[in-house]
């Protein structure tokens, strides 16, 4: 049942995304829709915004997850998309192993910066 | 007599965008494999902007940001948005399908045939419907 | 709608000879038409009266037996099941099945789906009891037979094969037709063997590289659904790998009956007989 496994964490991390990134889309896209219902969210990519936003904990931690959750179910889209092209038992090994290394090198940098900024 | 292999007929990444004149769920499935890929193109792009180029300061961030304020850019901003939505709800009939709700159960096939998405076609165009309203809505904000 | 009655009809169908070596080319045939005829009337024709060279392999003309599914004007069709009037048109065009290997003109090289559907365990599985020594059948109400009775009406024709996508790419891949077969099988009331079929399919190259892009159903000449076969399949592993759902016993063998009186009585003999 391991591939299984694999596979439900993968719809359980797109459900995860689902939400963690819509929050990350409606507070940095939807300036507009948001003033609509009287929450000030004017220029949220701003330098004054990023940092405002970046020593808030829940933020931070909404960023860790939210890239936990995305490599996990990028990575294993792709190896997906890359075994139907290639399929092969050895290359499956070798796609597998690159693509744990991979996430989790970007996942150590990519919630090291945060961590770091919130101290600052 | 001569033996010779059969040749080999494999449609290969080709029969991912068509193989014959099918309908809706098969082009479906094809876009959410392209908006996926998409996606993860843009990810390294945004990570790269987020973690290298924010870690080196105000100046350095606020440089990017102007760069990134280019109108083509705005647009495919909106484009990975539009794509987030599609992703992401069409992602969710998927996993709803894919565990046997909304197909019904399995019928003796009676003539005319009809299979379960035809019969359920009608979530997919909620689905699509849902989709549609949220991508304009984006849509709304990236032009006001 | 218009009557649809033309003189003739332009076939035009791929020609492949390994012998004589060349990349697949269609070559045209005329053929006349007549109300009611089918594909595979047409290929016939042209067989006996045009070109007898002309490969192709069908066997009961009814839909029955799966040989001649073919592509035709871009989509998988039982040829002996297709009408030529279908298409509302007087060109044809004639190919194999995509998606696996072409051995003669139209004719496909079907064992790699064969193979896979062997590779499922195809038939019933019980327990210790075993199905040694049968001496009554196992009992299965209608209900329970609803649950997989239309996958097995699948005449393993290869259609799904050239629907599938993922087929397409990925050589490995059990393909539709196995997938619908093992969850017929492990549907079935009668059946203990999902621990070993499960397995099989819960692979790299199984049941969760299929996409739901719902073709297989859409192109089956026979009307089964092997989507919704293969998404309920996905059900069972995932009810397995969580530990949910209830697991039900295998249907029992029919207790042998006992002997009981008549209940209705025999009718007087009319003829008295003859002491």
């Amino acid at each position: 049942m391991r591939r299984t496994r694999l596979h439900l964490l993968h719809m359980f991390s797109g459900i995860a995304i689902a939400v963690l990134a819509g929050i990350h889309m409606v507070a940095l896209h939807l300036e507009e829709v948001l003033a609509f219902f009287g929450v000030d969210a004017s220029e949220p990519t701003s330098w004054g915004a990023m940092i405002a936003r970046s020593s808030q904990g829940i933020w931070v931690g909404i960023y860790i997850a939210l890239l936990a959750f995305l490599l996990y179910h990028a990575l294993y889209g792709l190896r997906g998309i890359i075994l139907e092209l290639t399929p092969s038992a050895r290359k499956e090994r070798v796609i597998t192993w690159l693509f744990v290394v991979v996430g989790i090198a970007v996942f150590i940098w990519g919630s090291y910066v945060p961590i770091s900024l919130l101290s600052s | 007599m001569k033996q010779t292999a059969p040749r080999s007929n494999y449609l290969g990444v080709g029969g991912w965008i068509w193989a014959g004149n099918y309908k809706l769920e098969r082009y479906l499935y094809l876009l959410h494999r392209i908006t996926g890929l998409g996606m993860l193109l843009f990810l390294t792009f945004h990570l790269t902007a987020t973690t290298v180029f924010r870690i080196q300061g105000q100046e350095v961030w606020e440089t990017t940001m102007a760069l990134l304020s280019n109108p083509w850019l705005k647009a495919g901003e909106y484009l990975v948005a539009a794509a987030f939505v599609y992703h992401g709800m069409n992602g969710l009939r998927l996993i709803l399908q894919e565990f046997g709700f909304l197909l019904g159960k399995p019928t003796p096939p009676i003539y005319p045939y009809k299979d379960a998405l035809r019969k359920k076609r009608l979530w997919v165009v909620v689905m699509m419907v849902v989709i549609f309203i949220l991508a304009l809505v984006f849509l709304f904000d990236f032009i006001v | 709608m218009a009557e649809f009655n033309p003189e003739k009809i332009t076939f035009k169908v791929q020609r492949y000879n390994p012998e004589n070596g060349g990349a697949p080319h269609l070559e045209k045939f005329t053929v006349p038409f007549n109300k009611g005829m089918t594909v595979l009337d047409g290929l016939l024709y042209i067989k006996e009266n045009i070109d007898s060279t002309l490969s192709f392999r069908a066997s009961c003309r009814m839909g029955i037996c799966g040989s001649c599914g073919m592509l035709v004007n871009n989509y998988p069709h039982l040829a002996c099941h297709t009408q030529i009037e279908e298409f509302h048109s007087d060109k044809l065009t004639v190919r194999p099945l995509p998606n696996l290997s072409i051995i003669k003109d139209l004719v496909v090289d079907l064992t790699p789906m064969f193979s896979s559907h062997k590779q499922i365990k195809p038939y019933l599985i019980r327990g210790e009891a075993g199905m040694e020594d049968p001496n009554a059948e196992f009992a299965q109400s209608p209900q329970e037979l609803n649950t997989f009775l239309q996958f097995a009406y699948c005449i393993k024709c290869g259609i799904c094969l050239a629907a599938c996508p993922t087929s397409a790419s990925d050589r490995l891949f059990l393909g539709p037709q196995a997938m619908a077969q093992c969850y017929r099988y492990c549907a079935d009331s009668r059946d203990q063997g999902q621990k070993e079929r499960l397995p099989l399919v819960d692979t790299d190259h199984g049941v969760w590289r299929c996409h739901l892009a719902g073709a297989c159903s859409e192109a089956c000449p026979k009307g089964l659904d092997p989507a919704l076969a293969i998404q309920l399949l996905k059900r069972q592993l995932a009810a397995e790998a969580l530990g949910l759902g209830k697991r039900r016993p295998p249907s029992p063998v029919v207790p042998p009956i006992k002997e009981s009186k008549p209940k209705v009585p025999y009718p007087d003999f009319t003829v008295k007989k003859e002491k």
